[in-house]
């Protein structure tokens, strides 16, 4: 096994202050949207842009119809992400935008410049995941994994938002992901563990 | 997709500064980047409005509550005061998409987004309200598709919010070049209902600014019946609003979405008369079924169509 | 009888995931996640007609395109398409927006013609043909037993129903493609597949290059469910799109719209079927006659899993007299694929549902007579702990009897599957610092082939699975069978217990400790010094079993007035012989019924008569079950570990839907005659009053 699990290391983790993290620099980033060249358009040609992603500074020049998902995976090496619909409908292209969970394939690279994008890669490390991902694998909340990372974002969104939902905003929170695995009913335990242990420490 | 040019407005005139004849606005983008994926459209130039100061802002100081056209369905959808004031616009835009759409989705772009018809949406076709020769759907594969409709394309509005905001007599509020403009929700769309070609009123360039909301509907709500459990659309929604006074009703009105081009408005004297009795919401609903005419595929949205509008009823009655 | 320990202290336990810790970072890389130095991105043109005679296919001007580095056709013109979808040619370029402009550019000169997509209309003689020199309707798989015609004189019920399923799409997550790199001295391929062994043969095939030239891994991939085996036609054109780009990498990974159309399906069904019973329910005649389609291919012997639409009948039932007859249908869409459980899931939903005529017509409980008449032992007993679990007795309620308009209703239907084991090697590394490696030329689908191998060693060598690691997923590794049939943990486990047993016997002469597991693990292999100790294992009789029943209920809410179904419940039983890892195995049994749940109510790819396209190349518009969709699910595993080890990713999903339509049937008091059972369905059904039997 990659790495060891723990209870103590399982409450401990560090997905919601990093979600939290993100929308205070959410606000310093509205402000230095101020600095974007007022109404010039700009393309059909590449064009320089810096995108913030899971903390760090990154300069692309990509043609305005290039997704953030396509610069995340294809550029940027980011592949957590996946391109599964590429047409919002299935959730596992999701990232955190200024800590909101969103569908990366249908964000324009050029709409998302100074705002905060945390990925699956920005959530934990081999040695400290995340309560969530740490549920997910004490759960065996994953088959073939493909969607997991999209399902990880969603309900890191959750979570950050409030520490001990229903199974009900669980199914919610999920509803704009979809795993053919049928992963699901692991899913829900790995969010409501996570929603206990919440409560547990509050 | 193909390229294009990208421009950021930063206030309403410098939007319809940036408008030019083969442009079209972005908002969350749902609905024009898919739109774009299969080359429907291919603007020359993309307008960005969500810098655009005051347009994300819910204004609810007066009894006429004002939307901006950038807010979230995320935001009506959590927003208290609309929860707890127009229950029914808050359940419509719960039920708007999955939640990584209603973080982006906007007010605006849910109103203006144009067909869902598989065939308008399918790459390699080109039906009618695509400029091409016929409607596929009339005698095709219509099961999602329009029971009322007073043009050959039977694209139905698929909007949550227009079916609501219809029944609160919501104004939607434009500019059009150097002029302000206001469109009732039926007027928004009374185009389609004509015109094969139109999603809409809108005239291109035409920019919406804000929605006003009129308060004095003290009871609202929306329903839908989709396929799915979630994240699905509605095979038929209603919504109902009205003002109780005491024991009386004033100002009732019902409409149903994905049956028409238009947010179709359930006309019955009974109504007018806010008589809502469950004699009488029986009766109002069951004359919906004279008034369809289905395609070979979608009448069994009549009978939903039908209970959705009793349990609407008697949902603002209980 | 098998071999496997008596007293095991990991087998049949709950055990984390292998690559668990890996996937929920997103670090694990599969196939679409390859960029080798100088990688292109790679796409596919697609036929945009049902039928036609390509003349001619310019590339030039896609070759023209800023940042095309490679353009090829799917073949030479003239050649004729029959499907929406066929590949006509495909492009590579150093982002996907060359491509896409590439694909836009390329002049395809075509005769447009006719064609035909409904099966029903394919069967008339006066149809388009999608073969000009062969008729739709293949030649009809016919099977005769006993007198028919005497039997149903004899029987004192006769029922008859007609009932029909869509085509079902696969839609894994992960698209099909590959990352492929053809250089002269060999081809690497990084490849999302169920076989890896297979997609190596296609390629070396394909390509005209000798077998130990073709280098293929998988360590991760998204999904198969049966249509993943070879590299596909979208395999062969990547590898020839890096060889014209003078041997740099290319990523083709076809996209959502492409997976509804060319890499496989379940095919449909129309079957209309007679039985006849006895008054005690014992069943004595039964006649089918089907149809149904496995695309323009329908007929070929690959379509459809082998044989093309037709499917197990009276499928678990024996009926001393019977006649079958089904035919294959070919129209102008996409190919099927063996797609889990090919067939039985569509055998289930006609034969449980006329079953269940059948009960309400002799008054007799639908479990009992499926008791009477199932011949498997093993399902005779799981219906009764299904029965006992669910509630059978208190719910089961005369059909359309529950009260107001949000009734009720329940459900059953059981199932089988053959699965067992074959050839499958492995390799056991023994370190001297006492770390294990288990090596096998297999993949993980994401039933846990990888965590399955770590847990059997630590089970033979007295270790945590933690300490095993483990390789596989690439051809130069000891070859295993592709994963298909459920047949990967019946292979692979006896595989490498194999290669354990042999280990273990070799760590003991070594390190002169005679029981060298466990608490002396160390010491022994400290032996070893530098040598560490290499065993191969191979697949054995004994170890693995095949042929699993299984059962399932299903309780449903269905609101009559608007049509909505919704699962409430499923109770599942379901022989697995030997479990393995009891965590991944539920987990698999729920992924089963939710697919299940999809074919009964959401799934049915849609085609276009007027236009030959397929209308919902999507997942708005072809549904996938989402979170919200999916009921309680009740799993009982019923463990016979004298077995040996049994696949079950298969069975599970097929009775489910024929549970589901029976438990709707009996809410609404009309009998379910198509899945998906839509709101529009319904309604349909209840259209007239209820029956009153
Ligand atoms: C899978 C899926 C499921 C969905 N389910 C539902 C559902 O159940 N119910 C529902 O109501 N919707 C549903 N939608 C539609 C979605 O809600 C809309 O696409 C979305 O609300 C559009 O808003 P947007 O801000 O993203 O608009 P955009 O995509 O940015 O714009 C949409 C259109 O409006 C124009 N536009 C945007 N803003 C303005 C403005 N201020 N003035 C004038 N024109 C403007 C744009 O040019 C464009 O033509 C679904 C969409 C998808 C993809
Ligand atoms: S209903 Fe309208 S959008 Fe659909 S095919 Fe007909 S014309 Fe086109
Ligand atoms: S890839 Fe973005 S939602 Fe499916
Ligand atoms: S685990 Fe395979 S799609 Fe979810």
């Amino acid at each position: 096994m990659e790495e060891e699990i723990s209870r103590r290391n399982f409450l401990r983790g560090v997905g919601a202050s990093a979600v939290a993290g993100a929308l205070a620099k959410a606000a310093a980033a509205a402000q230095s949207v101020e600095s974007l060249d007022d109404q010039k358009p700009v393309g059909p040609e590449p064009e320089k842009l810096v995108l913030r992603v899971n903390g760090s500074k990154y300069e692309v020049e990509v043609e305005p119809r290039v997704t953030l998902l396509d610069v995340l995976r294809n550029r940027l090496q980011l592949t957590g992400a996946k391109e599964v619909c590429d047409r919002a409908t299935c959730g596992a292209c999701t990232v955190l935008l200024n800590g909101q969970p969103v569908y990366s394939c249908m964000k324009l690279a050029m709409e998302v410049q100074t705002q905060e994008i945390t990925t699956i890669e920005g959530l934990g490390t081999p040695n400290n995941l995340t309560p969530i991902q740490r549920a997910f694998v004490e759960c065996d909340a994953m088959m073939c994994g493909y969607c997991t990372p999209g399902f990880v974002m969603s309900l890191t969104a959750l979570f950050s938002a409030k520490s001990n939902p229903t199974v009900e905003e669980i199914k919610k929170a999920c509803s704009g992901n979809l795993c053919r695995c049928g992963t699901y009913p692991h899913i829900f335990k790995a969010a409501q563990r996570v929603a206990e242990s919440g409560q547990s420490t509050t | 997709m193909k390229n294009f040019e990208y421009a950021r407005a930063r206030s309403v005139d410098g939007a319809i500064q940036l408008s030019t004849p083969g442009s079209r606005y972005l908002a969350g983008g749902i609905d024009l980047l898919g739109e774009m994926k299969e080359y429907i459209v291919s603007p020359k130039r993309v307008i960005d409005l969500k810098l655009i100061p005051d347009l994300g802002r819910i204004d609810t100081s007066s009894s006429t509550w004002k939307l901006g056209a950038n807010v979230t369905i995320a935001e009506i959808a959590k927003s208290e005061p609309i929860r707890a004031t127009l229950p029914g616009l808050a359940e419509a835009a719960s039920e708007v998409g999955s939640p990584q759409i209603r973080n982006v989705a906007t007010l605006g772009g849910n109103l203006a987004q144009h067909s869902r018809c598989w065939y308008y949406r399918h790459r390699d076709l080109h039906c009618l309200k695509r400029g091409g020769a016929t409607c596929y759907a009339r005698e095709g594969e219509n099961k999602y598709h329009s029971l009322f409709s007073g043009n050959p394309c039977v694209s139905p509005v698929v909007s949550n919010l227009a079916v609501i905001l219809a029944a609160l007599d919501a104004k939607v509020s434009l500019r059009r070049g150097d002029k302000e403009v206001q469109l009732t929700v039926p007027e928004l769309y009374s185009d389609a209902w004509g015109n094969p070609l139109a999603h809409n009123s809108l005239q291109p360039g035409d920019l919406i600014v804000h929605v006003e909301i009129p308060t004095p509907k003290n009871r609202s709500t929306y329903l839908q019946v989709s396929e799915k459990s979630d994240f699905d659309w509605a095979l038929v929604s209603c919504a109902a609003a009205g003002r109780k006074t005491g024991d009386r009703w004033f100002e009732v009105s019902v409409f149903l979405g994905a049956v028409a081009p238009i947010p179709y408005r359930v006309e019955s004297p009974l109504i007018e008369r806010g008589e809502l009795s469950s004699a009488a919401i029986g009766s109002i609903s069951q004359s919906l079924a004279s008034q369809a005419t289905p395609l070979a595929h979608n009448g069994y949205k009549v009978p939903i169509a039908q209970a959705l509008i009793r349990r609407a009823l008697t949902r603002i009655v209980s | 009888m098998s071999g496997w320990p008596k007293n095991p202290h990991q087998l049949g336990k709950d055990h984390l995931r292998y690559d668990g810790p890996i996937k929920v970072r997103g670090a694990a890389k599969y196939a679409s996640d390859m960029q080798p130095a100088g990688w292109l991105y790679g796409m596919i043109l697609r036929s945009p007609w049902p039928a036609a005679r390509v003349r001619a296919i310019d590339l030039r001007p896609a070759l023209g395109i800023p940042g095309i580095r490679a353009a090829v056709t799917a073949n030479d013109p003239p050649f004729n398409v029959r499907y929406c979808g066929e590949e006509l040619g495909a492009v590579a370029g150093l982002s996907k927006q060359a491509c896409l402009d590439a694909l836009s550019a390329i002049k395809v000169e075509a005769d447009i013609l006719p064609f035909v997509v409904k099966e029903e209309v394919a069967l008339r003689d006066t149809s388009p043909r999608v073969f000009e020199n062969q008729p739709n309707a293949g030649e009809p798989r016919e099977m005769r037993t006993g007198d028919v015609d005497g039997a149903f004189r004899s029987a004192d019920k006769a029922v008859e129903g007609f009932f029909q399923t869509p085509v079902q799409l696969h839609h894994c997550l992960e698209t099909h493609g590959n990352t492929i790199q053809m250089r002269s001295d060999g081809i690497t391929c990084w490849a999302s597949t169920q076989g890896i062994s297979s997609v190596s043969d296609g390629l070396a095939d394909n390509l005209g290059i000798s077998l130990d030239k073709v280098h293929v891994i998988s360590e991760f991939m998204g999904g198969g469910f049966g249509s993943k085996y070879g590299a596909g036609i979208e395999g062969g054109l990547a590898a020839r799109l890096s060889k014209e780009a003078g041997g740099l990498p290319v990523r083709l990974m076809l996209t959502r719209f492409d997976e509804a159309l060319a890499v496989g399906n379940r095919p449909s069904s129309f079957q209309k079927v007679r039985l006849g019973a006895k008054k005690d329910g014992t069943l004595v005649a039964y006649e089918l006659e089907s149809f149904g389609t496995a695309g323009y291919a329908s007929g070929g012997t690959t379509a459809g899993g082998g044989g093309g639409a037709g499917f197990p009948a009276p499928y678990i039932y024996t009926v001393p007299s019977t006649r079958v007859r089904q035919t294959s249908v070919a129209i102008n869409a996409g190919s099927a694929r063996a797609m889990r459980a090919p067939g039985h899931p569509q055998a289930s939903f006609g034969m449980e549902s006329i079953l269940d005529e059948m009960a309400l017509a002799l008054s007799i409980d639908p479990v009992e007579l499926r008791i009477k008449n199932d011949p498997s032992e093993t399902r005779r007993r799981q219906y009764r702990i299904a029965a006992e679990r669910f509630g059978w007795n208190a719910k089961y309620h005369s059909p359309g009897s529950s009260q107001g308009p949000l009734k009720t209703g329940v459900g059953c239907a059981g199932a089988t599957w053959g699965g067992g084991g074959q050839g499958s090697e492995a390799e056991v590394k023994i370190n001297p610092d006492g770390s294990v490696e288990v090596r096998c030329g297999t993949q993980d689908l994401g039933t846990g082939t990888k965590t399955l191998m770590t847990i059997v060693a630590a089970e033979l060598f007295g270790l945590e699975p933690a300490d095993v690691s483990v390789k596989i997923g690439d051809t130069t590794l000891p070859p295993s069978g592709g994963s298909g049939g459920s047949t990967t943990a019946a292979s692979v486990a006896p595989a490498v217990f194999d290669a354990c047993q042999t280990a273990l016997g070799e760590l003991a002469s070594a390190s002169g400790i005679s029981d060298p597991r466990g608490s002396n693990w160390r010491a022994a292999a400290a032996h070893l010094r530098i040598k560490p100790i290499v065993a191969r294992g191979r697949w054995k009789e004994g170890l693995s079993g095949r042929g699993v029943g299984g059962v399932q209920m299903a309780e449903v809410e269905v609101d009559t007035e608007t049509g909505l179904v919704r699962v409430k419940r499923i109770v599942c039983v379901q022989d697995c012989g030997l479990v393995v890892n009891r965590l991944a195995s539920v987990s698999q049994i729920n992924g089963g019924i939710i697919m299940g749940i999809g074919f009964a109510l959401y799934e049915e790819r849609i085609l276009d008569s007027q236009t030959g396209v397929v209308l919902n190349p999507n997942f708005e518009t072809y549904k996938l079950p989402g979170a919200a969709d999916v009921p309680e699910i009740d799993v009982i595993l019923q463990d016979m570990p004298e077995r040996g080890v049994i696949g079950i990713g298969e069975p599970v999903t097929i009775p489910t839907a024929a549970a589901i339509a029976n438990a709707v049937s009996n809410a609404a008091g009309k009998r379910v005659t198509r899945l998906p059972i839509t709101p529009s369905h319904v309604l349909g059904l209840l259209e007239q009053p209820p029956q009153i039997r």
